[in-house]
């Protein structure tokens, strides 16, 4: 009953998009929002009807029956209904209609073309996804086993950060299908300008925001759940959230080109375009399988063939339309050298480099094992090495480029300001190595150009003039601080974190120079879903001791294991603990795994620090 | 049993002599590897049978005097390139340690061909 529900809902939701694409073609435009409004709402309510099948959990309907079981708590019931492919395509979907429908609702006195032009393109999108979901995904398909117990969800899954991780990589994602829209009815309706930049940033920085929280909730939940003791691992999905990142920051800085000089068009809208592409390409590579990830728990090939497919449409489309129409007539050598521009122009260069270095260690090993049949593995070390001096210039130059002025250049103005600020950081990076008694010379470097961007920014946030400029460059002020606070906290968490691994007998102790670590006792007991193996340890280092209780849960239903780590965090370090039964078949004996990570907090405080910077944007009105 | 207790006097003897520098060179090698039976882990991430193995492996031949070069090396006759997350420098990768450097100089050439000194 509910499988015939639910694909009504689908169903309706993709003819009344098709019918809102008949009507643009038709230019009877006086129902055409209406009914573009209605296969949103149908989208929203197949999505709602989704989650009311995982809710009361109907094993009828198949991604119900795959990934729900009666015991699990009801809150990863519904996390559920987007912890698997169907059910998160279909929420994919939501999301581009609710961007399309916010952008209807913001845009009330746009002009009508361009409008209409915007949502007709957004409509399409929804539409083929619809398509896809409906054929090829459908959440709603029909058991016919007569099922009274589903197959359960991935235990490692269950946790509440994973809950709101997903959607908020989607709206990120998906955020940059609006822009691709903007861009195409911008580039058609020939008002592709600085009142189109003006008006685009505001949704891109909404989509930049979603990402960075995305990423920082699966970093952060990496850490808390996978018990490895680090924040992020070079992981290829992991990377292919960065991509879209890294692009639509770039893209956030040539709008501001845009915006204020109504230049650097044609750059802009290939940008725009490469962002969605980009997006779409992640979770084409994500759900593919072609990945060897910690990921790829979501996965099926030949799905992976079709998305490849709408990618290849959609990129083709949008390509079509930027080759037709942007020919921008520009003028040459227009740009100052040492200019704020050309700051931004280098702000551009080195994204894009970014993005290659992340492109091809995460795609070239694929490739070449599927040209040459020979496997290599990129690794944190490809990715430190080769990223870690670019990074130091860019850190200069994004330290320097906002000291800058538009199209004049203003560099001997500001030669003994810089000199000054360079001074400090010296100072400051000199002194930490001096008490850290670090002398690696990577560290230094990250220690100056990590100072350098901090005190510029400082400086320039308390030297504004009034308070409008104070609230001009608040956002990008507060984001760079954000920057440069987190490449000094992973600067120094990479230099100071320990690790021991060790094995252990309870009552037993191990001993490294100033730390013990005795395990006291253990204990097992039993909750709905999962067996539990508790643990206490205590823990003294030089100058304290506690104690940390990690944990091995047994789930049953699928039956798996996962470790639950402990954790003690102070504002310096964290002291982190992971047990894990050890192949031996003694049960008592434990491998545990011990770190000391320095920074950890720092490193979420200033990716916080980076979000806000994109908030105030939206929020303070110059 | 046997083996049970040979991996405790193992234990054991590695508690007494506690040789801290090795167990950390074993990290740092071990971080650079990655554990084929898992999905994108490295060995030292892992608690699998088999990154147990190659530990263990490492450790017995940090502590016979061997460098890391030579326990990379022996690695990779075994198990291919594949285990290397430390992306060595050759033929098949040379592409992706040069791309970088490549686009920044003709990025470069390209912004100074557009702007204006004067």
């Amino acid at each position: 009953m509910n499988n015939i529900i639910g694909n009504s809902l689908v169903l309706l939701s993709l003819m009344t998009s098709l019918s809102t694409s008949f009507l643009f073609f038709k230019k009877n435009y006086s129902h055409y929002l209406k009914t573009y409004i209605a296969s949103c709402i149908f989208c929203f309510f197949s999505f709602i009807f989704l989650i009311y099948c995982f809710v009361i959990s109907d094993f009828y309907v198949s991604a119900v029956y795959q990934n729900s079981h009666t015991t699990k708590p009801l809150i990863y019931k519904i996390a559920g209904s987007w912890g698997n492919h169907e059910g998160s395509m279909l929420l994919f979907i939501c999301i581009i209609a609710l961007y399309g429908f916010a952008f209807c609702y913001f845009s009330k006195n746009f002009d009508n073309k361009f409008k209409y032009l915007t949502v007709f393109f957004q409509n399409n999108l929804t539409m083929i996804f619809l398509i896809y979901l409906f054929f090829l995904s459908n959440p709603f398909d029909y058991v016919s086993s007569d099922p009274t117990q589903g197959l359960g969800l991935n235990p490692i899954l269950q946790d509440p950060l994973l809950l709101i991780h997903p959607p908020f990589l989607y709206f990120g994602y998906i955020g940059f299908s609006l822009i691709l829209s903007l861009v195409l009815s911008g580039l058609i309706n020939n008002s592709f300008d600085s009142v189109w930049a003006k008006l685009s940033k505001k949704w891109v920085i909404i989509s930049w925001i979603f990402l960075t929280i995305g990423i920082l909730l699966g970093s952060i939940w990496a850490y808390y759940e996978l018990g490895w003791g680090g924040y992020w691992f070079w992981d290829p999905v992991e990377n292919a959230s960065l991509m879209p990142w890294i692009l639509s920051v770039a893209l956030i800085h040539s709008l501001l080109i845009m915006e204020r000089s109504n230049t650097f068009k044609s750059w802009t809208a290939l940008l725009a375009i490469s962002t969605f592409a980009l997006s779409l390409f992640g979770t084409f590579l994500v759900r593919s399988g072609i990945l060897n990830s910690v990921h790829t728990f979501a996965n099926d090939p030949e799905r992976g063939l079709f998305i490849l497919g709408i990618i290849i449409l959609i990129i083709f489309f949008s390509l079509a339309i930027y080759i037709f129409k942007s020919d921008f007539v520009e003028k040459k050598n227009n740009i100052m050298f040492l200019s704020k521009e050309n700051f931004l122009v280098f702000n551009n260069l080195f994204l894009i480099l970014f993005l290659i270095i992340v492109i091809i260690g995460t795609v070239y090993p694929i490739v070449l094992s599927a040209v040459a049949n020979q496997n290599i593995s990129v690794g944190p070390f490809y990715y430190n090495t080769i990223l870690a001096p670019f990074v130091f210039i860019f850190l200069f130059l994004m330290g320097t480029g906002p000291l800058m002025k538009w199209y004049k250049n203003d560099f001997n103005a500001k030669k003994n300001l810089i000199i000054s600020i360079g001074l400090i950081s010296c100072i400051l990076a000199l002194i930490i190595s001096y008490f850290s008694s670090e002398t690696n010379i990577i560290y230094i470097l990250g220690l100056i150009f990590s100072f350098y961007l901090i005190v510029a920014t400082i400086f320039e946030l308390f030297s504004s003039k009034n308070q409008f400029n104070f609230k001009q460059y608040l956002s990008k002020n507060l984001s760079h601080l954000g920057f440069g606070l987190l490449i000094l906290s992973i600067t120094l968490n990479s230099f100071f974190s320990k690790e021991y691994n060790f094995m252990i007998n309870v009552n037993d102790k191990y001993v490294s120079d100033d730390l013990e670590i005795t395990f006291e006792e253990f204990n097992i007991s039993k909750d709905i879903n999962f067996d539990q193996f508790s643990t206490i340890f205590k823990i003294k280092t030089n100058d304290k001791s506690f104690t940390l209780s990690p944990s091995i849960r047994k789930y049953n239903q699928p039956e798996q294991l996962t470790s639950e780590i402990s954790i003690k965090n102070t504002l310096l370090k964290d002291f982190y603990l992971a047990i894990n039964y050890s192949s031996i078949g003694n049960k008592r004996l434990i491998g545990a795994r011990y770190y000391e990570n320095f920074f950890i907090l720092g490193i979420w405080i200033s990716s916080l620090i980076i979000v806000l910077g994109g908030l105030s944007r939206l929020f303070i009105r110059k | 049993m046997k083996y049970v207790f040979f991996i405790l006097v193992c234990i054991i003897s590695s508690n007494l002599y506690a040789d801290q520098k090795i167990d950390s060179k074993v990290i740092e090698i071990s971080k650079n590897l990655r554990c084929l039976v898992c999905q994108g882990q490295s060995i030292n991430d892992s608690d699998s049978d088999f990154a147990l193995d190659v530990k263990e492996l490492i450790k017995k031949n940090l502590k016979e005097g061997k460098k890391d070069e030579e326990i990379y090396n022996y690695l990779k006759l075994k198990y291919g390139d594949w285990i290397l997350y430390k992306t060595p420098i050759n033929v098949s990768t040379i592409f992706i340690w040069m791309l970088p450097i490549i686009f920044i100089l003709i990025g470069l050439r390209f912004i100074v061909k557009r702007i204006r000194f004067e």
